[in-house]
């Protein structure tokens, strides 16, 4: 009896101390610039979640370690209040209103994924609090007509644009068969959206077009169709759970198609998990360490690329550089705008136009970043077993010649 | 006692009056509080009085989510176009069309998912036991998938829901969710309360300690049970409208049919205040929603453990929930009389 009473005094001495005290920081506390941000540290996309938050904080680091941000004659330095919106968009739009009513957080870097940014977006926008955000591509995001949103990346419409073209080009112009799957969210929705309208306008026909549920692990049903029909082209689209699904289940069945496009290959650490089987596969990206961009903190790709492994101990998928890159353009805005009042910022981003490591980076009115194409690399694999990344599209930047059509499984 | 209880309902009104006044900054966690009490109280229907553990609650949620939605954009503008993937067209609603299209879009959520629970009733609730829990356990995951694949309400883009018309300042969004929720609440607890005070509750009871012996009494098992679950349905339906247009953005299987938190949470905190009775969810929701915020801004990345610890705690040293065990503790208080010399003989003839 006498424990159970303790229990219950404890839990309750808890909550009453959690829900009355409430710890206000503002938006810059001494030399302190605040940003604050929830992250999917939990769920279906916390592997992702934490290549954002690594960005972040390698960013955060790397400029205040060089000098901050000069704001008024004054030097400030970034920090991050982070919270956990365990993929779920419910959660991540009340996190919005946390940060900015409690917290008093008033600028905020973006979630992961589109959904939650959508969830996000609204709150931010009430509220008048300028958000950059580096992982939402969603088109739907950009025509909604939001003032304080900025995305450094392309919409995820573009995302394949360029694979299915190349397709088409490869076979002389004419139309390609494309057999495609997509997970049921709002990004891998709108890749599929962009394939549409790629199709449409090369004469391409779509012979499979299914949907794949969100905490995916299986999609032989699609597979086995495929086997059957023999499409030109297999699109799929899924986060990192639909990258290695799809590379793990066309080894087992031996799935032989000429082109396979993808995308999150390089947050599926696919070249390193699946090693030999995910060879060939066309992955779309935002950023690849060997593009040439450049700027002053991260130098350019390759630099990046060997700060951050050195850092946390892998290779950044674009997840992270994008992320990294948010703070950039955060950091630029403060400076021009030589104030930390909310519209002047806001108008600040809007006229941003700079190059980072990542890539050029210049808003469009519904908050886009227009300046920067995607890329497209392939597994390559040597003859010892080694694979990389090789930017095969577009020309400007390749650095390995695409290998189409795919050789079948038999000729491995 | 009338007086005492008076003055607690009292009390509880005007805190819940006064709170978005008096915690400005917490507007949007009351409002969630109020909704996941409304949750907890109508699954206590179910698991509580009736003993059907029910875990197709969310079904009605999520319905009342989307069409309060649908109802609320379709009513002024096109729907397709509205959530058409990618199309997305961006209409904006006069604080007039916010308002009437959200109450209609209220009533209908409140009003479809209860006829709905009325047909799917009269075929799942003759099930009992393990096969009802498994049963309705897939109601919520079809719903889910299901509307992840129509494509007017959004598919699986979601549906943003309408913006707040730009009127009364920054904290008018907030109030009026929150008074939409709190209003909501009192009315499912009176509603509940006086159901609870006539013979329905009696009935509810015979179900669960003996079905087949309360049939054999006379009574018609299936209607009551259908009844009670539209009941369920009217009031969470209502909680997934107002939900709808406090997140702003619903997503199929994460937002709107989220079964395995919402779903699981409701019982959750059923059964944590005490299942079976009318205060109990109402502790439950409370203790388990100020917990698990607490956990979440102190201790995160812990949150999940605490959560799994809390459940632990709760089956081995509350099986009967915290008003279990206080009955347990202060029988008189519950108005349970013991006569010790009664016991003291029975304990005796032994």
């Amino acid at each position: 009896m006498k424990i159970k009473n303790y229990i219950v005094t404890f839990v309750s001495a808890i909550a009453l101390l959690l829900s009355t005290s409430a710890i206000s920081f503002a938006k810059v506390v001494g030399d302190k610039i605040i940003l604050g941000a929830a992250v999917s540290l939990t769920g279906k996309y916390s592997s992702n979640g934490v290549h954002t938050q690594n960005g972040y904080n390698m960013a955060v680091e790397r400029i205040n370690s060089m000098g901050g941000v000069k704001v008024g004659g004054k030097t400030y330095k970034f920090d991050i209040i982070y919270y956990d919106d365990e993929s779920n968009p419910k959660r991540a739009a009340q996190l919005a209103e946390r940060l900015i009513s409690q917290d008093k957080v008033e600028f905020m870097l973006g979630p992961y994924s589109s959904g939650l940014t959508k969830a996000m977006a609204p709150v931010t926008e009430k509220y008048g609090v300028p958000m950059v955000e580096a992982n939402g591509a969603s088109r739907s995001l950009f025509t909604k007509g939001y003032k304080y949103l900025f995305a450094v990346l392309a919409p995820a419409n573009l995302y394949l644009d360029v694979a299915i073209r190349t397709a088409v080009e490869l076979n002389g112009g004419k139309g390609v068969k494309i057999a495609q799957a997509f997970e049921q969210d709002a990004f891998s929705q709108d890749v599929r959206l962009g394939i549409l309208d790629a199709a449409k306008e090369t004469g391409s026909e779509i012979i499979i077009d299914d949907k794949l549920p969100k905490e995916l692990n299986d999609m032989a049903a699609t597979l086995a169709k495929v086997k059957v029909a023999k499409p030109d082209v297999l699109v799929v689209s899924g986060h990192t759970k639909g990258a290695l699904t799809a590379i793990r289940q066309i080894a087992e069945m031996k799935v032989d198609v000429p082109m396979l496009a993808m995308t999150h290959c390089d947050a599926a650490k696919l070249s390193k998990q699946h090693g030999k089987n995910s060879q060939y596969a066309l992955c779309a990206s935002q950023w690849h360490k060997t593009l040439t961009y450049k700027d002053k903190w991260f130098k350019d790709g390759m630099t990046y690329d060997a700060d951050f492994t050195k850092m946390f101990g892998y290779a950044p998928p674009y997840q992270a550089a994008e992320s990294s890159a948010a703070l950039l353009v955060f950091k630029d805005a403060f400076e021009r705008a030589n104030s930390f009042d909310q519209k002047k910022v806001r108008d600040a981003l809007a006229a941003t136009d700079m190059q980072t490591f990542y890539g050029n980076i210049k808003f469009a009115p519904g908050g886009q970043n227009v300046s920067k194409p995607m890329v497209l690399f392939q597994v390559i694999c040597d003859s010892s077993g080694k694979c990389e990344n090789k930017v095969v599209a577009p020309l400007k930047w390749a650095s390995a010649k695409l290998i189409h059509p795919i050789p079948k499984w038999s000729e491995r | 006692m009338i007086n005492k209880n008076l003055i607690i309902y009292l009390s509880i009104l005007i805190f819940g009056l006064a709170a978005p006044f008096v915690f400005p900054a917490f507007k949007v966690q009351l409002s969630i509080l109020c909704v996941l009490i409304i949750l907890s109280i109508t699954w206590n229907i179910q698991g509580g009085e009736m003993g059907y553990n029910s875990f197709g609650n969310i079904l009605f949620y999520g319905l009342g989510m989307y069409l309060c939605a649908s109802v609320q954009v379709g009513m002024f503008f096109p729907l397709a176009e509205w959530t058409e993937s990618g199309g997305e067209k961006t209409f904006v609603h006069t604080p007039a069309q916010f308002f009437q299209g959200f109450g209609v879009g209220l009533a209908v959520a409140a009003i479809v998912p209860t006829i709905v629970a009325g047909l799917i009733g009269y075929s799942i609730l003759g099930l009992r036991g393990h096969y009802f829990a498994i049963c309705t356990l897939g109601l919520g995951v079809a719903a889910g998938e299901i509307s992840g694949g129509i494509e007017i309400i959004g598919a699986g883009q979601g549906f943003t829901t309408p913006p707040f018309p730009n009127i009364g300042g920054l904290e008018a969004r907030g109030e009026f969710f929150y008074f939409c929720s709190f209003i909501t609440l009192v009315l499912t607890f009176l509603a509940v309360k006086s159901i609870y005070s006539t013979r329905f509750k009696l009935v509810l009871n015979a179900i669960r300690d003996n079905e087949d012996k309360a049939e054999a009494m006379g009574i018609q098992t299936m209607k009551y049970k259908i009844i009670g679950w539209m009941i369920s349905a009217f009031f969470c339906g209502l909680a997934g409208g107002i939900m709808g247009g406090l997140v702003g953005y619903i997503d199929s299987t994460d937002v709107a049919f989220d079964g395995r938190e919402m779903g699981v949470f409701m019982v959750l905190m059923a059964i944590l205040g005490g299942k079976g009775t009318l205060w109990g969810p109402v502790i439950g929701a409370t203790l388990f929603h100020i917990f698990k915020e607490g956990f979440w801004t102190f201790f995160l990345g812990w949150q999940y453990v605490a959560l799994g610890v809390l459940i632990v705690v709760i089956v081995i040293y509350f099986p009967e929930g915290i008003m279990g065990w206080l009955r347990e503790k202060y029988p008189e208080r519950f108005g349970e009389v013991i006569d010790e010399a009664d016991r003291k003989a029975q304990v005796e003839l032994k």
